[in-house]
């Protein structure tokens, strides 16, 4: 009885691991099937900026570390955070980045995204997906993903548009609030103005 | 720590005062956001000139502009400043001895200038030859000019030393000398600014959520001037502020000093042509 069980919770780890190495798609082919998917939600709700936020967030946020996103825009502060601190930091940065980028993505209906390759990182666990965004009548923007290698997944780190970080735009925004009013004054202000436009909609 | 135990009390009052130096040396480099900025306590004030003056007066009007000017017309503005643009370009890339470049300009500017009635048709973006982007801020980044401090000019808005060059060239050249009375000059560069202007009104959103929007301009230019000078293709990433996880060591160098001591400097940028 006992071999059964044991032969069964081998069975089921084997399969767990040849699951999660079949899902464990390259940065190009996550960046590929993603856009593509995106494009289709904005197209078909471009009438709806809040719909489409929804919908592109769902299928993005698997794909993004946004605890190690939070990490890096708070830099060096970020290790003298609290666990309960560095959750909440989180959690409104996201809500932060998904309000403000997210709802902004129907003026792109039309657009369409060219990879154009990927370039090696620092190391074997990171790489960047180099992509060019063009709309109709106006100079392609490039715009790049940052990949890291999280266990067996590959997740976005870090969004460059046209040369400019995501999480380099923050630090020193965030720097500049911890120094005055620490972490908790931080994710207050974020909380509040999270908050705001929350209710402003 | 475990020093500071062991140690006689001699050495732990040095230690002490190494500790309060410490602190103080960090309250000092704690004070410039940005290695790029030592100018801050100068270039805040003359931002906060410059938003005031946009708020009562360039935002108002780039935005009557945008509503009331037929989408035609804007366009063909916005070609003519491009056609001069493309223009300037041409040198930018021959200095740098990109040849594709400086003649997809040459081919833009002639096609355009002609057939499109003095730059006001882009014919050239259909065909297409696809507009370049070279200016001479990054023709000397090219050859290992570091950008020099970052600044906020008051009536126009961020700059580095460097890329001041590019404004001043194209002051000294432009067409401005072509339109003799002062009143066709203030119009040439009123609409240009208007121009400019309105092309950025949708980013107004994402600037008014920041919590400074005067680190948020500074660092989106720094590091979009960075990307333009490496093509697209930066070796690293601008070592804006005092810390970063990702090569810290870079940072440290780059913080130690001006910021043309970092290695942003030494090494130009000609693996990535």
């Amino acid at each position: 009885m006992i071999k059964l069980v044991k032969q069964l919770l081998l069975a089921t780890s084997l399969s767990f691991v040849a699951h999660s190495a079949i899902a464990s798609d390259s940065p190009e082919q996550i960046v590929r099937s993603s856009s593509k998917d995106v494009l289709e939600i904005i197209k078909k709700n471009d009438k709806d900026p809040a719909k489409t936020r929804d919908l592109v967030d769902a299928r993005l946020s698997p794909l993004a570390d946004y605890k190690r996103m939070t990490a890096l825009a708070t830099g060096q502060y970020w290790k003298s955070a609290t666990t309960p601190q560095q959750e909440a930091l989180t959690n409104e940065f996201r809500a932060m980045l998904v309000r403000t980028y997210l709802s902004a993505l129907t003026v792109y209906k039309n657009a369409q995204i060219n990879i154009k390759g990927t370039r090696a990182g620092n190391d074997a666990d990171e790489q960047t997906v180099r992509t060019e965004v063009s709309l109709p009548g106006q100079k392609p923007i490039p715009l790049d993903f940052n990949f890291e290698k999280n266990g067996n997944e590959w997740k976005v780190y870090d969004i460059n548009v046209d040369g400019i970080s995501f999480i380099n735009n923050h630090r020193n925004q965030f720097g500049a609030v911890i120094r005055k009013d620490g972490i908790d004054g931080l994710i207050k202000q974020l909380a509040a103005r999270n908050n705001a436009a929350k209710q402003g909609k | 720590m475990t020093l500071t135990r062991t140690a006689p009390y001699g050495a732990f009052s040095i230690m002490r005062r190494l500790t309060l130096l410490a602190a103080l040396l960090c309250t000092a480099c704690a004070t410039p956001q940005n290695n790029y900025d030592p100018l801050e306590s100068i270039n805040r004030p003359i931002y906060d000139f410059n938003s005031g003056l946009d708020q009562h007066l360039v935002r108002p009007v780039a935005k009557a502009y945008s509503e009331y000017i037929p989408p035609p017309l804007r366009s063909a503005v916005g070609n003519f400043f491009g056609n001069l643009d493309d223009l300037f370009g041409i040198p930018a890339a021959l200095l740098q001895a990109k040849g594709t470049a400086a003649a997809k300009s040459t081919g833009r500017v002639v096609l355009n200038s002609t057939l499109g009635v003095g730059g006001l048709i882009d014919w050239a973006s259909d065909l297409p030859i696809e507009k370049q982007n070279e200016d001479f801020g990054q023709m000397l980044g090219y050859w290992g000019v570091p950008s020099g401090p970052y600044l906020m000019v008051p009536f126009y808005g961020p700059l580095t030393l460097r890329d001041s060059s590019d404004n001043l060239l194209r002051l000294a050249w432009g067409p401005l000398d072509y339109i003799d009375p002062l009143a066709g000059q203030i119009a040439y560069y009123s609409t240009y600014v208007i121009d400019l202007r309105a092309s950025l009104l949708p980013l107004d959103a994402t600037l008014q959520e920041q919590f400074d929007p005067y680190s948020f301009v500074r660092d989106t230019y720094l590091q979009r001037r960075w990307f333009k000078v490496h093509d697209g293709n930066p070796p690293y990433p601008l070592p804006l502020g005092s810390d970063a996880e990702h090569g810290s060591s870079v940072t440290a160098e780059a913080a130690s000093d001006t910021p043309s001591s970092s290695p942003s400097a030494s090494e130009p940028s000609k693996d990535a042509q």
